[in-house]
């Protein structure tokens, strides 16, 4: 007789979520108090918080229309979080309504609340899994019908990697997904940066805040993230402070540092 | 008022102003659009709001649906109806360049129906939205609850079936027939038990492997479950399966049911790639539910499809309650045995072998009997069987040789020397490695001379192609144990082990001297006694006396000394019994049977 290799986890509104704190940071209001307080302390520790949040937003969202325009029509978004405003298949689907769009998350209460977002759109889905089970989110069924290999695919990492500690080896998870990707398939990829802010004691206090969550916080430099993209070729501009990344307009790569973030968009070759 | 004054049909560029109110809410959230369509959507909310400031009489609604608006275009923030409410007094008027009468008082309702629109509309998507995230998270649990459930479930599953077959295990069966017998109310029903198990299933596992051996076992659980749907066919391990049979009407439907599984398991089946047919014997236990409990249903089934087995497989038995009576009494008899032992209940009787020519004792077979404290004495045949089977026989069998040897020296030499003691051995006995030592122990310790043991071994015994017994009784007859074949001649009646054993003697079965109890001119009698005759001459061609067994008459007597045989056995030499009495008449002249 053997025990099931896997226990569900039970759900504790409770304990602080990264993705309601997210949520949060972008003016929603699907958060709990628990949620709520773990953010403001957050802002206590770096001000700059919500404009981080909005920044990857609006980087994701700028990515999201680069990738349309450049003819992606099947997108990955692993670490989707709560689907609030401005998600990855409103912005695709309005560009091509076929386009496809699978979400990942951890947070079972993040998954829920997209599948009720997601009722009646038969062209995207959301799977409950872990970046760092790269291998179950390939071969998971959802993924499976919507998305097709043999065609570019762009896999959004955006937000999530400073949870991921260089122990769990994100380069090795990279991999498995690069190597599940087709030519002309591209990566985007943003997370939390100490290029420039080192030593102002702010980094260690997010991180005893984001300790409370789940989830701890693990910042990355510009040279580290840049080595996440191997095997990708980045696009113009590189790695960069989120709101340097194709802005809208110029005033908007102002004083970028602030948004704490660092991404940058790579495209597989071949 | 130039461009400012476009109807809200026409889509016209932004103007300053809308230029300055987006450059305000930037920032205050986040705002999933470019910059150029916040602008573009501030441009047409501007026009409205132009609208308003004119409208005659003035309107709430206006101000109250641009405030919704905001909030539903995501500008939906305190700052952002701050930065709104301060762009909108400090700059409308100025940059539309506007020409309204009371504009103190129609711009101070505008902003509080601006206000009024934007808190409604944002106090509904707070709550909107907080609904939905508390739905989500009850459908989180829910969810996991149902995995845990699920989970539960297999584990359950698991728990409860057999990997190999997807059958029931022997826990989900006994938890069926325990609820089957138990529940309430049932005690009037009937319930059948069928034991059923695969014959020589472990030839299949030995010739083609164990992989068809399992292949095999899911083909026949298949064709028991497709015929049996509706009752419970579990899979107890190995190849024995089990059949409950709820709410039978009558011993006759589960005798059928029995007889379906049997049809079905005796279908050709094509596994792995054999051709293979197999049959399989099955127990059947059907009574009232009252009458029973579910050990002592599965006790009864297993028990009952032994006898299928016995009986050569292939068939059904059924329960029996008298024979199963005596089973369990023989076997309560043979579990007592190793007691008895300890407390001396058993003795030996003695019947002696009489030389036909002169009349003398030559020697004497020893018999054990059982004093059993309630049962009172008990012959070999009640107990030794069971003895064999469960190997007590081994330590029976030394306390039997033991006790005749130490006996038999106490027999007073005779003028031609004392009988000989003779001892049967069972095969368990023969196969053991220290049997040698054994005897070699128990005639020193008794001083008993080897000459005066005989050792009794049946011809099946020596059925065996294991070398260790032949050699064991090689050495012993060296030694001068004498060795007699007992039952001869109706057995395996090869001959060809007289040529490896160092046999001593042939014990003719009382069968072929039965015959000579009819007159001398009946066929019959006339073909036991040329057989009788064929006998003595091989056994005195060979070297070997002959015993003749069961000599109930004088004139069996007469006949067989007539063919030469050398000794007789049996009622008229004198019955089991203590030894003094038989040694009495040892001398010649003593016996009436002597010519």
């Amino acid at each position: 007789m053997q025990r099931p290799d896997w226990a569900p986890e039970t759900i504790d509104i409770e304990r602080p979520s990264v993705a309601r704190m997210y949520d949060y940071y972008l003016g929603g209001s699907h958060n709990f108090a628990a949620d709520r307080a773990a953010a403001r302390a957050m802002v206590e520790a770096v001000p700059e918080a919500p404009l981080m949040a909005q920044a990857n937003r609006a980087f994701l969202r700028r990515a999201v229309q680069f990738l349309a325009d450049s003819g992606i029509r099947q997108f990955l978004d692993i670490g989707s979080g709560i689907p609030t405003v401005g998600n990855v298949h409103e912005i695709a689907q309005r560009i091509d309504p076929e386009s496809r769009v699978v979400y990942v998350d951890v947070d079972p209460v993040a998954v829920a609340h997209s599948q009720e977002i997601l009722a009646g759109n038969d062209r995207a889905a959301v799977v409950q899994e872990d970046l760092r089970r790269p291998e179950a989110i390939l071969r998971h069924p959802d993924v499976l019908r919507l998305l097709d290999f043999s065609q570019p695919v762009a896999v959004m990492i955006v937000a999530v990697l400073h949870f991921i500690p260089d122990a769990d080896r994100p380069e090795d998870c990279l991999r498995t997904l690069r190597e599940a990707l087709a030519p002309g398939s591209y990566l985007v990829m943003s997370q939390a940066s100490d290029d420039g802010r080192a030593g102002t004691g702010e980094r260690a206090e997010a991180e005893r805040v984001y300790r409370r969550t789940d989830n701890q916080l693990f910042i990355r430099s510009r040279a580290e993230l840049t080595a996440l993209f191997a095997g990708f070729e980045l696009v113009d501009p590189g790695v960069v402070w989120v709101p340097q990344w194709r802005p809208d307009a110029p005033e908007q790569a102002e004083n970028a540092e602030q948004a704490v973030f660092m991404g940058g968009v790579g495209r597989l070759g071949g | 008022m130039g461009d400012e004054r476009a109807t809200a049909t026409t889509r016209s560029r932004p103007g300053a102003f809308a230029r300055a109110w987006a450059k305000a809410v930037s920032g205050t959230s986040y705002l999933p659009m470019t910059q150029a369509q916040l602008e573009a959507l501030l441009q047409r909310l501007t026009e409205r709001l132009a609208l308003a400031l004119r409208a005659d009489p003035f309107d709430l609604r206006i101000g109250q649906q641009v405030g919704a608006e905001l909030v539903q275009s995501h500008i939906a923030s305190a700052e952002g109806l701050g930065r709104t409410i301060e762009v909108i007094q400090l700059r409308l008027v100025r940059d539309l360049d506007l020409v309204v009468d009371d504009v103190e008082d129609r711009m101070a309702r505008l902003l509080a129906t601006v206000a009024t629109g934007y808190a409604r509309a944002l106090r509904d998507r707070t709550l909107d939205e907080q609904e939905a995230i508390r739905r989500a998270a009850m459908m989180a649990r829910a969810q996991a609850e149902r995995a845990l459930r699920d989970s539960e479930a297999r584990f359950r599953h698991q728990a409860t079936h057999d990997p190999l077959t997807g059958l029931p295990n022997r826990t989900l069966f006994t938890e069926r027939l325990t609820a089957a017998i138990t529940a309430p109310g049932r005690g009037a029903d009937r319930i059948g038990v069928c034991f059923l198990d695969l014959d020589r299933f472990k030839v299949v596992n030995d010739s083609l492997g164990h992989q068809v051996g399992d292949s095999l076992l899911v083909s026949v659980a298949r064709r028991l479950r497709r015929v049996l749907g509706e009752h419970l066919v579990a899979r107890l391990g190995g190849d024995e399966f089990v059949i409950l049979v709820e709410r039978a009407g009558c011993t006759e439907d589960v005798v059928k049911v029995a007889e379906a599984a049997l049809a079905a398991v005796s279908e050709p089946a094509l596994v792995d790639g054999h051709e293979l047919t197999v049959s399989a014997s099955i127990g059947i236990v059907e009574r009232q539910v009252a009458d029973t409990s579910p050990m002592e249903l599965m006790r009864a089934a297993d028990s009952t499809l032994h006898w299928a087995k016995a009986a050569g497989g292939a068939r059904w038995s059924l329960f029996d309650a008298d024979r199963n009576r005596r089973e369990l009494a023989r076997y309560a008899l043979s579990a007592a045995i190793p007691a008895a032992l300890d407390r001396g209940e058993f003795y030996l009787d003695y019947q002696p072998l009489t030389g036909l020519r002169d009349g003398r004792v030559v020697g004497m077979e020893a018999l054990v009997r059982w004093r059993h404290p309630e049962l009172g004495v008990l012959r070999p045949d009640s107990f030794i069987p069971l003895a064999e089977e469960t190997g007590l026989i081994v330590r029976l069998g030394s306390w039997v040789l033991a006790e005749a040897c130490r006996e038999a020296t106490t027999w007073a030499d005779g003028p031609a020397g004392a009988p000989f003691v003779s001892v049967n051995l069972a095969v368990r006995q023969l196969h053991r490695p220290e049997l040698v030592q054994e005897v070699q122990g128990v005639l020193r310790r008794t001083g008993l001379p080897a000459e005066r043991l005989q050792l009794e071994i049946t011809e099946s015994t020596m059925m065996s192609t294991v070398a260790e017994p032949v050699r064991a009784l090689r050495v012993l007859a060296d030694l001068g144990v004498r060795v007699a074949i007992d039952d001869f001649g109706t057995g395996y009646c090869n001959l060809a082990y007289l040529r490896d054993l160092p046999v001593s003697e042939l014990k003719v079965a009382g069968e072929f001297v039965a015959g000579l109890r009819a007159p001398a001119d009946d066929p019959g009698s006339r073909t036991d006694e040329r057989i009788l005759a064929s006998l003595v001459s091989l056994a005195h061609a060979l070297g070997l006396t002959v015993t003749a067994e069961g000599v109930e008459t004088a004139d069996q007597a007469d006949r067989l000394r007539a063919i030469g045989c050398d000794a007789g056995q049996g009622w008229h030499f004198g019955r089991p019994g203590p030894a003094a009495p038989h040694l009495d008449r040892c001398s010649p002249a003593l016996t009436d049977t002597a010519s």
